[in-house]
């Protein structure tokens, strides 16, 4: 007895579906189900979303952020930014949270991930080279890492800080500790202990 | 103290329910019945580990896709399910997604069974898994270092085996690593064996009536106290080896026995009590630390033991120590003198006898 089973188009768009990050097979087949259903109209605002993601869409050579293709970059050609600053991320997303929190006024670079030998992913696969070019371009006064704090960013951070003592430029990265507006109560052990040992005179 | 226990589909239980009494449960029955199985449940709700396996889709029933175990600690209503790959934590009916903070609401326990002899005759890695468990239960710092030293050192083992031309850059990144992170281990198992030493002297002698005098000195996984700096001098060592050659994950623990090596010249007998003296000691130590009791699962150990030693052993445990106790025979116990409960295991079915 032959099993019947979606036509072969459906079923690739299924396995593409699948393939995007947080999507199992299950929310990949209702995906593509609503689109053939009730979405249709949808599709074609789709199709055009994404080719224009190609067609305009490029990353900044220097930073690593998202630009319009054919503009200068918004945050490395901005005349207001402070350009003896480096900020350090590892993905173009976490530039986001940074300017949203009003903090910071320098240029950025992306990473585009962290050493994580066990995955496989190595210094080659990062921008560092491109980071040491630029740090030695713009004379950079201080490189601040704000990478994560597990243990692939710290070995990260420990491995760039290492890179850049050529460069002679001030190393620093994000502290750890207590969260703004937080009661001691809503800390937990570890960053208590952090924020212990990270501790400021008064 | 754990008041109730719930299972179901959990290694040959379909279901089981328990009340358990706050003093000494005794679980009996015929070997394979599911006796360990129950304290294994107690120490998967308490520490979400094993003693037996670290497969956790093991546990899950045959046939069954989940497991379910419950229970209600000091009042507080716990909950772990596991799946064949994802496993859910609740406390009090409100679902938990970090570990540590499940944890803050379970018992301390202490886990007693044969292997334990590993602990006088085994390899280091038996008695750093003894200071492991004793520590993160202790130190609330403790489980996330370990965690972080792992990773580290097996990532930092994994560049040193990698390529021909070892990358030391990358290396020496995660040497970084295993020092601060290596320094909270060796702190808080320095503590752990301060702590434990009196009491490891204390119950050898009671145990074998003043004659045995045991002692433990830690054998530390590196000199001086910059693992990093001792790792950078000992490069040529590693590019031999391939591995990482100093750090916490070398440390072990010295026992001897009347001034001399436990593993080599003590009899059965003695390394026995030893053993016993270690887990008893844990037990001492944790309720000194943390202010409660820990609860003792203590599988089949209770039956070889003469009736002096037995009562011995009883007295030395902690007095408000809730205990489960599991035997194949009940001719040990004068059952006029129980204070607790008795069930009978049999074929993945509880049932309470007295």
């Amino acid at each position: 007895m032959s099993q019947v089973d979606y036509p072969a188009t459906i079923k690739q768009l299924i396995l593409l579906m699948k393939s995007l990050p947080g999507l199992g097979p299950r929310s990949a087949e209702r995906l593509v189900l609503w689109l053939m259903g009730r979405g249709e109209s949808r599709v074609g605002e789709l199709i055009e979303a994404l080719t224009s993601l190609e067609e305009r869409v490029a990353i900044c050579e220097e930073c690593g952020f998202f630009q319009e293709k054919g503009h200068d970059c918004l945050l490395c050609h901005d005349p207001k930014r402070d350009r003896r600053l480096l900020c350090v991320v590892e993905e173009a997303a976490d530039i986001l949270k940074l300017e949203r929190s009003g903090a910071y006024s320098g240029l950025y670079h992306v990473l585009g991930g962290k050493l994580s030998p066990l995955d496989n992913i190595t210094p080659a696969d990062l921008r560092i080279e491109e980071m040491i070019h630029r740090v030695t371009e713009l004379h950079t006064e201080e490189v601040i890492l704000a990478l994560g704090a597990d243990v692939e960013g710290e070995a990260t951070a420990n491995y760039l800080a290492d890179m850049l003592r050529v460069t002679e430029t001030a190393i620093t990265r994000l502290a750890q500790g207590m969260p703004a507006g937080g009661g001691l109560d809503h800390v937990d052990e570890m960053t208590l202990y952090q924020a212990l040992s990270g501790r400021r005179k008064l | 103290m754990l008041s109730r226990l719930f299972l179901r589909d959990y290694r040959c239980f379909a279901t089981a329910t328990l009340a358990l009494h706050p003093r000494v449960n005794i679980f009996y029955g015929r070997n394979a019945q599911g006796k360990t199985s129950l304290l294994e449940a107690v120490c998967v709700l308490m520490r979400l580990q094993s003693p037996r396996t670290s497969t956790k889709s093991e546990w899950i029933r045959f046939e069954a896709s989940t497991s379910l175990i419950e229970g209600t600690v000091n009042d507080v209503d716990l909950r772990y399910a596991q799946n064949a790959t994802v496993r859910r934590l609740a406390v009090s009916g409100a679902v938990c997604t970090r570990s540590d903070e499940y944890l803050k609401n379970t018992a301390l326990i202490v886990w007693l069974d044969h292997a334990d002899m590993n602990l006088v005759r085994g390899g280091a890695e038996h008695r750093r898994r003894f200071l492991d468990f004793a520590a993160a239960q202790m130190f609330p710092e403790y489980r996330d270092a370990l965690k972080a030293y792992e990773r580290s050192l097996r990532s930092r083992n994994y560049l040193l085996k990698r390529d021909d031309v070892i990358p030391w850059k990358q290396v020496d990144a995660y040497a970084v690593l295993l020092q601060k992170h290596g320094s909270v281990l060796r702190r808080c198992r320095e503590a752990l064996l301060t702590a434990l030493e009196p009491h490891v002297v204390a119950v050898q002698q009671h145990l074998s009536g003043n004659t045995e005098v045991a002692a433990l000195s830690y054998a530390r996984g590196y000199e001086g106290d910059d693992l990093a700096a001792v790792l950078h001098e000992r490069r040529a060592e590693e590019e031999r080896s391939r591995s990482t050659v100093a750090g916490p994950h070398r440390d072990d623990v010295t026992l001897e026995i009347n001034a001399r090596a436990a593993s080599a010249f003590a009899s059965e007998g003695q390394q026995r009590t030893l053993c016993l003296a270690l887990k008893i000691a844990q037990a001492r130590v944790l309720e000194e630390a943390r202010g409660q009791a820990p609860l003792l699962l203590m599988d089949d150990i209770f039956g070889e033991l003469d009736k002096a030693r037995r009562q011995a052993v009883l007295t030395a445990l902690p007095a408000e120590s809730q205990i489960f106790i599991t035997t194949t025979f009940l001719d040990w116990m004068e059952q006029t003198t129980l204070n607790g409960h008795c069930y009978e295991v049999s074929n993945g079915a509880v049932e309470q006898r007295l």
